[in-house]
Parts: structure tokens; sequence; C-alpha cells
């Protein structure tokens, strides 16, 4: 069965991941990743942390170092790649060449990356004297894959490592209109390099198309004129995995461990399906429930099943069926007991109400308020000033934070 | 004096500042990150005083830096 690989931009990501079931997961350091502007990014010296976490749960770690790379650069990529040596992280993942040629000489497993574009088998055999993954280009159908990976076997691919080329696709997460990310509308709008890891996700707004002699405006069915709806492949990931992807990846470095969690669990619980000959449509709906739930700007089949790109968002930001309101934070763990104190700092809880913990040894938790026991005393609500304590198997620290969970109306 | 300010830690090394102003702006081969030449470090951020000429030509740099880290004083 493939490889289930997940976004990770922090460590409550992290360990939401790995409670989610990943097999492994890709991560940034600060600069030369393509999600160097988003806030969620590791320091160099947490890189260590990172790969140690992994090694004891079993997942592998694999470092993002996938930009345009400039000359100035070239000292930064020599001392993260050492750090990854040092740090025992499993490989990197990069599209320049100079970091191919590096990781080649420092013998560092390495992954082409999306942005390379490797859209065939003779490109997929010229990456195999640098790597051993290739991450394929998203604008793929599951046919061409299927004929890729067969190829890979009957030529018999090998890469660095001696052992056969492997593919991997992308499953889930946000799409964008350039292709394999190559794009240049932040760079023309705001100065700001996508490719350099600053998109400002300029595609996603409404656009106008104006008429500059008259100044009448075009009437457009929709003005998310450049804004796919995110990729989710859940309701034929049997098809993806028969046509011969080894590693199946999710999207969303940027984004917060809830959805980390779900999205993880849900194509877990689907390659398993798979594996054990169990993937039916009922499971299919209940999988879907459970991401409609969480960070989307609406769904659509990607170019796997060879349709032309015709999915756009009709909203800005996310179609979440639920989003989450900030309650508190942490501010107590009683070790002895299992029991975590929280304390409200805006709006309000009552019972019945469904809460979430998330921090960085609690990953994310659901719970429902069955009960509740404010500031020592059986009550039904909470407001801001007061504490809350709940029974929490995990460690509870004073940067979790606690959200109530509500239905998105907007 | 206008005063230029780096709030260099947070610089990802896009390189836009020294694309834009290079007599003030270096990419660090170092670490890959923007350095303001000639600033001083001061509690981890570096400051450098400049005209207010200089100042209203930086104004378009801080605008387009990505992650926000120039301003003017």
């Amino acid at each position: 069965m493939p490889e289930l690989l997940s976004p990770v931009g922090s460590f409550e990501s992290l360990r939401a991941a790995i409670d989610g079931g990943a097999d492994a997961i890709y991560f940034g350091t600060e600069q030369l990743n393509m999600r160097a502007k988003s806030i969620n990014s590791f320091s160099l010296e947490e890189m260590e942390a990172v790969a140690q976490i992994c090694k004891t749960h079993g997942v592998s770690a694999y470092l993002t170092l996938n930009t345009v790379m400039y000359d100035h650069d070239m000292q930064l990529i020599k001392t993260v790649l050492r750090r990854v040596k040092e740090c025992g992280v499993d490989a990197v993942i990069a599209s320049d060449f100079a970091v191919m040629e590096r990781c080649r000489e420092m013998q560092i497993p390495l992954h082409i990356s999306t942005q390379a574009n490797v859209s065939n088998v003779e490109t997929v055999r010229f990456f195999a004297q640098f790597a051993d993954v290739i991450v394929l280009a998203r604008e793929l159908s599951l046919r061409q894959i299927d004929h890729i990976a067969r190829e890979i076997k009957r030529q018999d691919i090998r890469g660095v490592s001696g052992e056969r080329m492997r593919l991997e696709v992308f499953v889930h997460g946000a799409l964008c209109m350039a292709v394999s990310g190559k794009c240049y509308l932040s760079l023309h709008e705001q100065n700001a390099s996508a490719n350099r890891g600053a998109c400002t996700q300029n595609c996603r707004r409404p656009y106008a198309v104006r008429d500059l002699e008259t100044g009448n405006e075009l009437v457009v069915d929709n003005e998310y004129i450049m804004s796919p709806k995110d990729l989710c492949t859940l309701s034929f990931l049997d098809e993806v995995i028969r046509s011969g992807a080894d590693v199946l990846k999710i999207e969303g470095r940027g984004k917060s461990a809830d959805y980390v969690y779900t999205t993880t669990q849900c194509y877990r619980q689907a390659i398993d399906a798979v594996a054990s000959g169990t993937f039916a449509a009922d499971k299919v709906k209940g999988w879907m429930e459970e991401l409609s739930k969480v960070y989307h700007r609406g769904f659509w089949e990607g170019y796997y099943l060879g349709r032309k790109l015709g999915a756009w968002t009709t909203s800005p930001g996310s179609a979440a069926l639920e989003r989450k309101v900030y309650v508190g934070k942490g501010s107590n763990y009683f070790s002895k007991i299992a029991v975590a104190e929280f304390e409200i700092e805006a709006g309000a809880l009552a019972k019945g109400d469904t809460i979430m913990v998330i921090g960085r040894n609690t990953g994310v938790l659901k719970l429902s308020l069955e009960e509740m026991v404010v500031n020592g005393e059986y009550a039904s609500s909470a407001r801001k000033g007061d504490l809350l304590t709940l029974p929490i198997g995990r460690k509870v620290l004073k940067t979790d934070k606690l959200y109530k969970l509500v239905t998105n109306d907007a | 004096m206008p005063k230029l300010v780096q709030y260099r830690h947070r610089c990802i090394g896009c390189a836009v500042c020294c694309a834009m102003q290079p007599r003030y702006w270096r990419m660090s081969r170092k670490d890959g990150k923007a350095t303001l030449l000639n600033a001083d470090l001061k509690k981890s951020v570096y400051v450098l005083g400049v005209s207010n000429q200089v100042a209203e030509e930086m104004v378009e740099v801080a605008e387009a830096c990505p992650v926000r880290i120039i301003k003017i004083f």
C-alpha cells in the first residue's frame, strides 16, 4: 500500500499528523521553501526536535528545500543540508539542480519536487541519477500516471539508492491555476515572489473584466476566475492507488493542526479500506462529511480523471462547515489525576458544546462537554475569567489553545 | 532623522529589497537573508538613520517586502 505523507508547519500539526496515522511528514525551515512566508515555520534549530519526534513514532521526515535558488543561497543550502545529515532527516524535497547536486555529493536521499513538473517517464529516468522519489506534476491524469508507473517497472528504472523509482502524487489540498505552482502573479502584483515562498494568493480574489473604452464591465458568472477549488481524491482513492502511485501527499503546511489531523485520518482510513477490500460508497460519504468540516474551498477531483479545469471557488476563504472560536488557553495540568485546567479568556462555553484542544503535546483533541467543572465546582456554563477543568490523558501545556467548534454560517 | 528598521530574523531571503535598492541592501552569502548595509544592531533589529529623501524611496521597498519586516520611523 502507498505511503501517506502529511504536511507539517508546527509542532501541533506534527502531533496531529502522527495521531492521524501519517506514514511520513514533510516540513520546511525558515527560508528556501514554498511556504516561507507562512507564519508556521520551523527554525533550523528545531529540525532536530522534528526528526527526533518522527523517529520515536516510526514516521519518516522530509525537508522541503524547493524554491528557486539564487547564488547567495548556496552557503545556506550547505548549512541546511548539514543539519539534515546531523539530525537524520530522511530526505530532502527539491527542484533546483544546485540542491540536487549537493544532495548527491552529501549522499542525502532526494525527492524531486512537483515544482520540477515531471510529466513523462524519460524525465523520471533523467532524475533517477539524483533521486529516489518523483513528485509528479499535478496536471497529469490517472492514465498518464499509470503509464509512467508501468514503464518504471518495465524498464526497471532505479534511483540513487538502487531501489526502484517511486512516484508521489497529491491527493488532497489547495491547487493553484499555475502549472506546477510556477506562478508570477504575486510578483507581478505585489513584488512578492511565489517561487521564493512568498505567494500572496492574488489568484484567490474576485476579479472583474472591464472594457476600457466604454467602462462597461463584462458580466462573468463567477468573479473568482483564477481560484480553483481544492483537490480531493478521496472518492476515487482506490483508482489513484491502482494507478501505481507509491506516495500519497496531502497539501497544507500553512494550514492548522485540525486540518492536518482530519485530512490525515480520513485518508489513512481510506488507504486501509482499499487494502482490506472494504473501500465503499457509504464510507466515502462519512469521510467526505469529516473533510467538509475543516478548511477547504470546495472540492473537485483535479486533473486525474481527465477533466478540464472547471471548478472555481465562489466565495473568499474557507467553505468549511465548522469553525473554531478561540475560548482560552491551558493554565495547569495535574498529572496524577490526568486533569487539565484551562483559563477562559474570551466568549463562553455551555454544557453540550463541542470543544477542541490544540497543542504540541496534545495534538488535536475534539471533545464534547458532557460534564463541566468550573472553578472547582460542577456547572453548566463558563465565561471569561473562569477556570475550566477537564479529564485529558495527555499533558496539556500553557501553550495549548482551547476552541469552541461552531457551525460556519458564513 | 528618519530611521530605517529591519527585523532581520524574519527575513525569508526573497531578495526584493536588494533588487529595488541595491545601494542599501545586500543578500548575505552566509545565511541567505537581506542585510541592511551600515546598519546598527539594536535589540535584535537593524537600524539605519537615513535622509528624508531616502526614507521616501524606501517606502516602496517596505511595501514590497512580503513579510513586512522593513519599517520606516
